[in-house]
């Protein structure tokens, strides 16, 4: 990775502060992450429960370093054709029909078997060479000129096998091609890989990259994201809604509401004008925070409970 | 800082974090990165470079508590400096004759630290051992590197025990040069004129012993206490289900759970490698007419996935409901892997327990399993009856049916023609006795009976064991 300004990375602390005016606020431990992913070329893989921003952080990176961002989203029976490079079959077959009047140029006065085969050879590998290859997102971010930043969203969700083969790629940023050999980046991007744990990872998977776990925020970080997200809202509705969430996610649900929720909800809040939570308002938008009809079917009649809990622990950090 | 996180990395590694030497280097290089002025940042650098699950996170996140002794933020520096100097200390006594040594690194040491005029008071000149005047000149850092030093060659990480606790304590102060501070202290305490100092010297001398006490304690802590961990989870393994102590009982459903899951995904793997299978030439050529014959696309033979049904019985009378306990608890978590396991639990009557395992967490259906049916005489036959009339007719070529019992049938009729018919429609019929083979056929035990008609009888009575077996079923399921 080349990087244009080496100062934007000179701290952990100047990533935080930058992250914040670009609209990500993150813990330090994110922020930590970020310095060493630069400082030691590392790849990162984020862990935690959907919704905590883990993709976001690579796009903020990317726009934070101005760099380009290559996103590959894993799933089951991904392959190198998909992910790495194909060759393009239909140009190869194209091309050979164009030139089939050429190589009867070529092949006109040759005698016998042995020495047709031998003037093709003289051809060499033009059908396999860079011009018939498909760059997919794995050889883009190996051959982008400045370094770019490489999604590889949710890893978890790709087989053991492409988790194996990733493994040449993020120690040493090189892909091995059996018809052109080998491709080493011409400058190392930064690689980000999410999980949400819906499987172990392998340990060398693990061992080659630095491992970052983002938790729920706490309830004064998850303020200061609805404040720069939805920066319309009133300090005093953002705080109960935030208290809210929290209590919501004591208890136990099948999908907890993430942060992403919480700002979608912050959003609606906003646009119907309300002023603070009541229950009615609270049950008919319940659908925005919980993604499953048992959730809701859970939460609702506890409703009155969780609203008055939410109020009460504001009133008491009011008074303190 | 090397010493240090040196030291850090190998007591990650005694609490059961698999931290690899490429780690070690990620981390060194972190540390550098980041430096040692931020203790929180510091913490999630390491936690990023050495910590790889969750778990091991939180881990990490205690002992670099107790290992740094985290209050303030002047405090890890200062740690860090002091554990520095010992590593430099050390290296010193190393070259030379240890006595010599000994001394020389107590001379040297009021040397390294600018002494602090105003603790420096006037009683110090006085006293004449060099740990007394040490201790009077009230040097820290001083006295805390020599305890970390002396307390390296006594042996305070490689305790074995809790009670050597004491004896390593009494060495490093030793060490340290007590001796000849309590034979000043003698000296002193006979001349009333020297009362005071007496007093305050022997007061700093207490300090300076609980000082060390707590260091001994810590590196226990850190060190030693691991180890005992690993002995007691390698023994469990090996020791007899039935002998296992009520107290254990907790740790034991922790390491079964964790076998069933090395076994699981283990198992899973294979399965899913055998699921493409060989090149099917004949649909290949007949897909690839439309290229002239050109062979682009590729058709596979699929593999056929065969997943073993199996089916358990488990006696939970009196005399195996401990060994049943855990083999129904081992089952339950191989879930994954066997998604077609029906339980089946009895002492007299049969009762199927497979719903129960999927409504009930672990603990909750083995605890109602264990009210329902256990602590009823053995009836082998009547059970046998019931298995007839609830599960026979399920039971084909691929199914596996593994009974765990010790056959002990209060000398009545054992049913085995319905056993037979068993073995007959299954693939396999295993039986685990929870009973050494010396004890077989003793008693009212009717093994013998049931022999025949059972692909494999078996002695099970450790968690190896079960393992073992359940590995081989696997296998060739």
């Amino acid at each position: 990775m080349i990087i244009r300004h080496a100062d934007k990375i000179k701290s952990p602390q100047r990533i935080q502060q930058s992250f914040e005016t670009l609209g990500y606020i993150c813990s330090d431990a994110i922020a930590t992450a970020v310095y060493l992913a630069c400082q030691l070329q590392k790849p990162i893989l984020i862990e935690g429960p959907p919704g905590v921003g883990k993709t976001e952080l690579a796009k903020k990176t990317a726009e934070y370093l101005n760099a380009e961002l290559i996103r590959m989203q894993c799933y089951e029976g991904l392959d190198e054709a998909k992910a790495l490079y194909e060759w393009k079959y239909g140009k190869q077959l194209l091309y050979t029909q164009l030139l089939k009047d050429q190589l009867g140029d070529v092949m006109r006065g040759a005698k016998g078997l042995d020495e047709s085969v031998s003037r093709l050879h003289q051809f060499g590998d033009i059908f396999y060479s860079e011009e018939f290859l498909e760059t997919r997102p794995l050889l883009q971010a190996l051959k982008s000129d400045e370094g770019a930043i490489l999604l590889i969203d949710e890893i978890d969700k790709a087989d053991q096998e492409f988790e194996a083969f990733l493994l040449e790629m993020l120690s040493e940023y090189q892909v091995s091609i059996p018809e052109i050999g080998t491709i080493k980046a011409k400058s190392k991007p930064i690689v980000m890989l999410t999980s949400n744990n819906t499987r172990e990872l392998g340990d060398a998977l693990k061992r080659r990259c630095l491992h970052l776990y983002i938790p729920f925020p706490d309830p004064h970080l998850e303020q200061k994201i609805i404040s720069s997200q939805v920066p319309e809202l009133k300090a005093d509705l953002r705080e109960q809604l935030v208290n809210f969430v929290a209590e919501l996610r004591e208890l136990s649900l099948k999908k907890t509401p993430a942060v992403s929720e919480t700002i979608d909800w912050a959003r609606a809040l906003l646009l119907l004008n309300v002023e603070e939570l009541d229950r009615d308002f609270v049950a008919n938008t319940l659908n925005l925070l919980l993604k499953f009809q048992e959730d809701i079917e859970q939460v609702t009649p506890a409703l009155h409970q969780l609203l008055s809990d939410s109020k009460s622990s504001l009133r008491r950090a009011k008074k303190s | 800082m090397q010493k240090p996180l040196g030291d850090f990395i190998y007591a990650l590694r005694e609490h059961g974090l698999p931290v690899s030497p490429a780690e070690s280097l990620d981390a060194m290089q972190a540390v550098r990165l980041i430096g040692i002025e931020h203790p929180l940042q510091l913490r999630s650098a390491l936690g990023m470079t050495l910590a790889k699950t969750q778990e091991h996170l939180i881990l990490l996140e205690t002992l670099f508590q107790q290992f740094f002794q985290l209050n303030d933020h002047t405090q890890l520096t200062s740690q860090i400096e002091t554990a520095d100097q010992t590593n430099l200390a050390e290296t010193q006594e190393s070259n030379e004759p240890q006595a010599q040594a000994q001394a020389q690194a107590q001379e040297s040491q009021p040397s390294d630290v600018a002494t602090d005029p105003q603790s420096n008071d006037s009683a110090g000149s006085a006293v004449a051992s060099p740990l007394g005047q040490q201790l009077m000149d009230n040097e820290q850092a001083a006295l805390s590197v020599a305890i970390a030093a002396a307390g390296a060659q006594s042996g305070a990480q490689t305790m074995q025990a809790v009670t050597q606790q004491s004896q390593v304590t009494y060495r490093i102060m030793r060490k340290l040069g007590n001796e000849a501070l309590n034979q000043e202290l003698l000296a002193l305490s006979e001349d009333p004129e020297q009362n005071t100092r007496f007093i305050e010297l022997k007061r700093r001398q207490q300090q300076l012993q609980q000082q060390t006490r707590e260091y001994v304690e810590q590196q226990y802590l850190l060190f030693t206490l691991p180890k005992g961990k690993q002995l007691r989870t390698q023994n469990l393994q090996r020791v007899k289900l039935t002998n296992v102590d009520h107290h254990y009982q907790a740790q034991m459903g922790q390491l079964i759970q964790q076998a069933a899951k090395k076994l699981a995904s283990l198992h899973s793997r294979r399965r899913k490698v055998s699921k493409r299978g060989l090149l099917d030439v004949r649909r290949t050529i007949a897909a690839n007419a439309a290229f002239d014959g050109l062979l682009f696309h590729t058709k596979w033979k699929a593999t056929r996935i065969e997943r073993p049904k199996v089916l358990v019985l488990c006696d939970v009378s009196g005399s195996v409901s401990r060994v049943a306990r855990f083999l129904l608890l081992f089952l339950h978590s191989l879930q994954d892997v066997l998604p077609k396991v029906r339980s089946f639990v009895f002492a007299s009557d049969m009762g199927e327990v497979t719903e129960l395992f999927e409504r009930l967490t672990v603990e909750e259906a083995l605890a109602e399993i264990m009210d329902r049916w256990a602590n009823r005489p053995t009836d082998y036959g009547c059970a046998l009856e019931d298995f007839k009339r609830l599960a026979l007719n399920d039971i084909d070529p691929k199914t596996t049916v593994i009974m765990l019992g010790d056959a002990r049938n209060n000398q009545s009729d054992g049913r085995s023609d319905i056993w037979q018919q068993v073995y007959q429609r299954s693939q396999r019929v295993l039986w685990l006795n929870p009973e050494g083979r010396f004890s077989w056929d003793s008693g009212d035990s009717i093994i013998s009976e049931y022999a025949p008609y059972c692909s494999k009888v078996e002695p099970c009575n450790s968690l190896n064991d079960i393992n073992r077996i359940l590995n081989n079923l696997l296998k060739h399921g």
